[in-house]
């Protein structure tokens, strides 16, 4: 009986095609990929129906948790700055170079604005860790921290829009004062930030 | 599977002074490159958040100064309100024209299933074109106590929308009827 041979194939496959659809669609999500910003709080939000995807930019936003603590967040640097120099005046704080480079990069914060300084001289490790106790709010009298920084925000940017981002549980007193904060300053429209949900029949 | 053939170049002499360049394979070993890019879409797939967060928007009617001329005020055969209350609860009712001492009020406790809250929305708005020919003149007043949550707000916004609900507004409970409704549930009216 003659041996049918079997010809010996290299295992070796011609990898290019491959490699070139890795590194496509390896392009593709680097380019779509916007890192998710270090949260200071957990926010579970609550899904509606709503179509409208939030912008990409001027956007300044609240977030309120749970507990009810506010927290703040303009997304982009140079408003964050004129900010920051606006703050430094009207509650008469001097910023190093240091501390104003860490405004900058800082996402979502919550706290009196008089310990500001304190906190933004520490170093991001630690900033991290610490438990932010909220912004101050009082719309009865006092100085309106809130309202100040809505008012110095859209002045320093006139085309902000303002989103708030709320948890499901939060309660609605928290909301409501927020709003009271931003009817004082004669914003009367916003936006409420949810997740996509189908509408049930 | 590496071949980075470097076989070649021994073979013919033909004289020494004539050094031929090596002939290479032109084939490069892809494997590894391979690996890593795979590695990278990966770690940017799960980097990625694909679901971008959708936004509502809330219009808030402006405060009113109290020197100037209202206008008149709606009928309340064409409102509805709701009232929601704390532990999911909520509260719907129609208030009478006038009210005298002879005017029943029935309040409805309703959930924020399509059940509760959409049927009755869905029925108001039958009755306000009963009434007034035109589903549209429906205005619904939305009051949340303070005890109400975030998602509750949403709930009732989305259901507005739903329903094609063209005026609705989130106003104060501060109403008598209102009072007398977070009264009898137990409810805290005011924020403190």
């Amino acid at each position: 009986m003659p041996k049918v041979k079997i010809p010996r194939k290299s295992t070796a496959i011609d990898m290019t095609a491959m490699c070139d659809v890795a590194f496509l669609l390896l392009t593709f999500f680097i380019l779509t990929t916007k890192f998710r910003p270090q949260e200071a709080v957990q926010i579970d939000i609550p899904a509606s129906t709503a179509q409208i995807p939030i912008p990409d930019r001027d956007i300044m936003m609240f977030q309120i948790a749970p507990d009810g603590r506010l927290f703040f967040n303009l997304d982009d640097q140079p408003t964050r700055l004129k900010l920051l120099e606006r703050l430094s005046t009207a509650y008469s704080m001097p910023f190093t170079a240091e501390q104003k480079d860490a405004f900058r990069t800082l996402e979502n914060w919550g706290m009196d604005i008089r310990s500001l300084p304190d906190f933004l001289s520490k170093d991001p490790v630690t900033r991290a860790t610490i438990q932010q106790p909220g912004l101050t709010i009082d719309t009865t009298g006092g100085q309106h921290q809130v309202e100040d920084l809505i008012l110095f925000s859209r002045q320093e940017n006139n085309n902000l829009r303002i989103a708030i981002k709320g948890d499901k549980t939060t309660e609605y007193r928290y909301f409501d004062r927020l709003i009271q904060a931003l009817q004082n300053r004669k914003v009367n429209k916003f936006n409420l930030i949810t997740s996509a949900r189908a509408a049930k029949e | 599977m590496a071949e980075m053939n470097a076989s070649g170049g021994g073979g013919h002499k033909k004289g020494p002074k004539k050094v031929r360049g090596k002939k290479m394979s032109t084939r490069v070993d892809l494997t590894a490159m391979v690996d890593l890019g795979f590695l990278l879409i990966t770690f940017f797939m799960l980097a990625t958040t694909f679901n971008k967060p959708k936004t509502m928007e809330v219009n808030k009617p402006a405060k009113e100064k109290d020197d100037k001329e209202k206008e008149p005020p709606i009928k309340m055969s064409k409102t509805a309100s709701l009232m929601l209350g704390a532990r999911d609860k909520l509260y719907a009712y129609v208030s009478p024209d006038e009210i005298d001492a002879t005017t029943e009020l029935t309040i409805d406790s309703i959930d924020y299933s399509p059940n509760g809250l959409r049927k009755f929305i869905q029925r108001r708005q039958r009755e306000v074109k009963q009434q007034w020919g035109d589903q549209d003149l429906l205005f619904v007043m939305i009051k949340p106590l303070p005890g109400s949550n975030v998602k509750n707000i949403v709930d009732v916004l989305d259901e507005m929308t739903i329903n094609d609900v063209k005026r609705y507004a989130i106003l104060e409970a501060n109403d008598p009827i209102d009072s007398l409704i977070a009264l009898k549930t137990g409810q805290k009216r005011k924020i403190d």
